[in-house]
């Protein structure tokens, strides 16, 4: 696919000015519309070439954030070697650490960095550390509803609403809209929380950077899946609940949110989750296990090949995450060698 | 209050109460097929396309899919509130997200322009707006608004070939090559396993191997060669607000102009549609596409397991009712039958995964398929493992059936026959089983029932996201009851909780939940359908 007409002159305008310059200037020219899609995608990004060899089984077994996009990848990367198989096994991030350890998977998605246990269980196992490939960029959301008129949250308000320990030492419990300013009806609406089930890597990844491993409130309706929660807050007026950035919708707000009180909210968007301006930005990854100063097998170079591919990249932001930057690709390109 | 003494006396009351608890079912079950049915057959209905202009001069594009009231909008002139609809307006690659909100206050006018072009989409989901432009290569065929629809759309039919040639060598041509090639290298390490390899038989199937990667070389030279073809002829497509995106005809499924078709064009599409979802395979992680694998792989699911389930139930019916001396013992068997019924799936799905999948099926893998390890053949979930689950979990149900069916075999024919000289045995097989045989299918139907419903068991034995291939196909031995599946549960389970664009995948789950119920219909219309039958052949004999 093309890149916009505006984009292709912004680029012959911007030959001398070098990458950093040309990517600020897309970020400008795509702000009358930050969520667009294609006004992610980046130049640089090489194209998949083909190699030969590449036959086998791929068996990966790890985070159900990474399912969907996994499978993607999956569809795609058969496209190119048809005659490889692909299993796809999306049950938790904590999934990912022992099916590495027993070899019963070659590649682990998770959505969170592995625990110091889980590198050690695999260290003991095989004397080296696992690798770990950051694929994408996830921004997690605080939702409500669109008719919250709710302009944004600090992170301390967040930790109030969904926190019964309150860590970040926010002044009072917040149990309703109206302490948060909110006006008409939202005023003594109270706050309906929505979260994930403790199985999932969302869920740890907010108590770690939002409660400081403080405990939820009991109030939190823990569901089954990222979009439940968006349909919980779509269907419930005074809802508010977190989820990846991916699963947005026309029927919630993604809330900006600002590290303390006093500074500017920050939105959800690309620019801000890749400069890591916005708070509760993450690195998605995939663990594999590479010895030292061994090659990987060639199914699991190529597979990795593709993801930092244009055709890998560009499936990162069709499953609505963020690509990540050139210059990081680039990086683990030189790592795959 | 004599009338009150005579009016509880007559009953009338239980009658009003019992009468009005069926009524009450009965309408919870058509309350939900309705909302399920509505929900998922409109779903298939080409709708037309508004151009909606907003007072700030923004054009939006797309179909009305849902409207409400903006709560505190009430005022003197709307004493209800203003109301915004949602409109499903496309192009998520342009703007980001598929639906919008417009409030109908924003709106200057409304207009339903009869040349515009709904696409469906092999990524990205739709696209609506017109064709600008028409490009073989980089050279332009065509340009300009006005571009007929016959300029491109032959384009579009051909690619639709080419896909289909393409996913034949893909999926059947070099899937045949590798399971051949897959034999040939478990051949050879099972040789060097043995430690039986000779010079000869080694480089035979080195040979083999390597003429099959030449087979397969030739093949991805077709498939580039088709590629290149699919991508040749490309449009300029431009959306509503002039936003211009170029795409190759192949990556369009197809195309129709909604705002210009007649009722009939549209019923024709309609049946189309429903037709596509049938017998398609899922494109874009399961949000679109058709169903295909996942209704397969349901029905194949509980014939399988009706296979298990019957003759294994049946047989303990048998001996406990007409072999057993009837006891303490066999009343405690019969309390821990009818409790097992009540046991949680989840906990025979533990149970499958423990003991058939890795006790059993890694047993099968270490003796039989031991070539192939650290692979898992049967060491992983799959179709076998998941239907004898199944078959566990409903063989209570068969039992006390076929349990039932025997109680009300009258004691004169087993008299009768024993009388005319035949064994126990005998009479067992000609004459009592036969007039049994409503009561067993009884309990086949309940089973199947309660089977085809079941999830969580077969998440954690067999049931995947995405099932690479059939458990049926035309490579040898073409029943691979140790593949993975997929399954209509599942489906509606992934795709509303773990779908990342939830307002889109909705309608799928409608669908996919009509389904499920349409086929538990038809397995169990099958089965009474044969059971209507046994009756009439033994008219008379359970009373």
């Amino acid at each position: 696919m093309k890149h916009s007409q505006k984009r292709r002159q912004m680029w012959v305008l911007g030959l001398g000015i070098g990458l950093f310059m040309g990517w600020a200037g897309t970020a400008i020219l795509g702000s009358s519309n930050a969520w667009a899609k294609d006004e992610m995608e980046d130049p640089n990004w090489v194209n998949y070439a083909k190699v030969s060899g590449v036959s086998g089984n791929l068996n990966s077994i790890g985070s159900d954030t990474l399912n969907n996009l996994m499978t993607l990848w999956a569809e795609g990367f058969r496209k190119q070697y048809p005659n490889v198989k692909i299993q796809i096994e999306g049950k938790g991030s904590s999934t990912a650490p022992p099916a590495l350890i027993e070899g019963t998977a070659q590649l682990g998605p998770m959505s969170r960095k592995m625990k110091g246990k889980e590198i050690d269980a695999f260290e003991s196992k095989f004397g080296y550390k696992p690798t770990a490939f950051p694929v994408a960029i996830d921004a997690l959301a605080v939702y409500v509803n669109k008719d919250n008129t709710l302009q944004g949250m600090t992170i301390e308000q967040v930790d109030a609403v969904f926190s019964k320990t309150r860590q970040k030492g926010y002044k009072e419990n917040l149990t309703s809209w109206g302490q948060l300013g909110l006006t008409g009806m939202f005023a003594d609406m109270p706050i309906s929380i929505y979260g994930r089930n403790s199985a999932s890597g969302t869920y740890g990844f907010f108590k770690e950077k939002v409660l400081e491993n403080g405990d939820y409130k009991d109030e939190v309706k823990e569901q089954p899946g990222s979009a439940s929660v968006v349909q919980g807050v779509t269907e419930d007026q005074a809802g508010i609940g977190y989820s990846g950035i991916g699963y947005r919708t026309s029927s919630v707000h993604a809330l900006p949110l600002s590290m303390k009180a006093g500074q500017p909210f920050v939105e959800p968007t690309f620019e801000n989750s890749a400069s890591g301006e916005y708070p509760l930005s993450r690195y998605l990854f995939v663990y594999v296990n590479r010895a030292p100063n061994q090659p990987l097998s060639p199914i699991v170079r190529e597979f990795l090949k593709y993801v930092y591919s244009r055709e890998g990249q560009k499936v990162v932001i069709k499953d609505g995450y963020f690509p990540i930057s050139e210059k990081i690709i680039g990086k683990q390109l030189e790592h795959l060698k | 209050m004599k009338f009150f003494q005579q009016f509880f006396a007559s009953g009338t009351l239980f009658i009003w109460l019992a009468g009005g608890a069926l009524a009450c079912s009965l309408l919870l079950i058509g309350g939900l097929l309705t909302i399920i049915f509505i929900n998922g057959m409109g779903y298939f209905w080409p709708k037309d396309l508004v151009q909606l202009t907003l007072k700030n001069d923004t054009r939006v594009l797309g179909e009305i899919v849902d409207t409400q009231r903006i709560p505190e909008t009430a005022t003197a002139d709307f004493p209800d509130g203003q109301t915004r609809m949602q409109l499903k307006v496309g192009n998520r690659d342009v703007y980001g997200l598929d639906f919008r909100w417009v409030d109908e206050a924003d709106i200057a006018q409304r207009t339903w322009p009869q040349d515009v072009i709904a696409f469906e989409r092999r990524e990205w989901g739709n696209f609506y707006g017109w064709v600008t432009a028409v490009w073989d290569g980089d050279t332009p065929l065509v340009k300009g608004r006005d571009i007929a629809w016959n300029a491109w759309y032959p384009f579009l039919e051909q690619a639709e070939s080419l896909h289909r040639e393409i996913h034949h060598i893909e999926r059947d041509v070099i899937g045949a090559i590798n399971a051949d090639m897959e034999r040939a290298r478990l051949n050879l390490k099972t040789l060097e396993l043995k430690g039986k390899v000779s010079v000869d038989s080694a480089d035979s199937l080195q040979q083999d191997i390597q003429q099959r990667e030449l087979a397969y070389q030739e093949q991805v030279q077709r498939l580039v060669g088709l590629y290149e073809r699919l991508n040749r002829y490309r449009v300029t497509l431009i959306d509503v607000t002039g936003e211009e995106r170029i795409f190759p005809v192949g990556g369009l499924v197809k195309a129709w102009r909604p705002n210009a078709m007649r009722v009939w064009d549209k019923t024709l599409m309609y049946v189309e549609n429903i037709w596509n979802v049938l017998t398609d395979e899922p494109r874009e992680a399961n949000t679109e596409g058709g169903i295909f694998p996942a209704i397969f792989g349901t029905v194949m699911m509980v014939l399988v397991m009706s296979v298990a389930v019957v003759p294994f139930g049946v047989l303990a019916a048998v001996y406990l009712k007409e072999y057993a001396k009837q006891g303490l013992l066999t009343r405690m068997i019969r309390i821990a039958v009818n409790n097992l019924a009540g046991v949680p799936s989840i906990v025979f799905g533990v149970f499958g995964l423990g003991f058939f999948v890795y006790a059993v099926g890694g047993t099968i893998d270490q003796l039989l398929f031991s070539a192939s390890l650290p692979n898992p053949t049967f060491g992983t979930g799959g179709m076998l493992w998941a239907s004898l689950t199944l078959a566990l979990m409903t063989v209570p149900v068969v039992i006390v059936a076929t349990e039932e069916g025997l109680s009300a075999v009258p004691r004169e024919y087993r008299e009768g026959s024993l009388g005319l000289g035949a064994t126990k045995f005998e009479s067992l097989i000609r004459v009592v089983l036969p007039c049994a045989m409503p009561g067993i299918l009884t309990g086949l139907i309940l089973a199947v029932s309660r089977a085809t419903g079941e999830v969580a068991p077969l998440m954690l034995t067999g049931v995947v996201k995405l099932a690479p291939a059939l458990p049926v196909d035309s490579q040898f031995p073409f029943l691979h009851l140790d593949r993975k599946f997929m399954h209509l549960g599942f489906h509606i389970y992934d795709v509303g909780f773990q779908s990342p664009n939830v307002e889109a995948a909705k309608p799928m789950v409608y669908v996919t939940t009509l389904v499920l119920v349409l086929v538990v219909l038809l397995l169990n219309m099958t089965a009474i359908a044969l059971r209507t039958r046994m009756r009439k052949r033994y008219a008379g004999a359970s009373v």
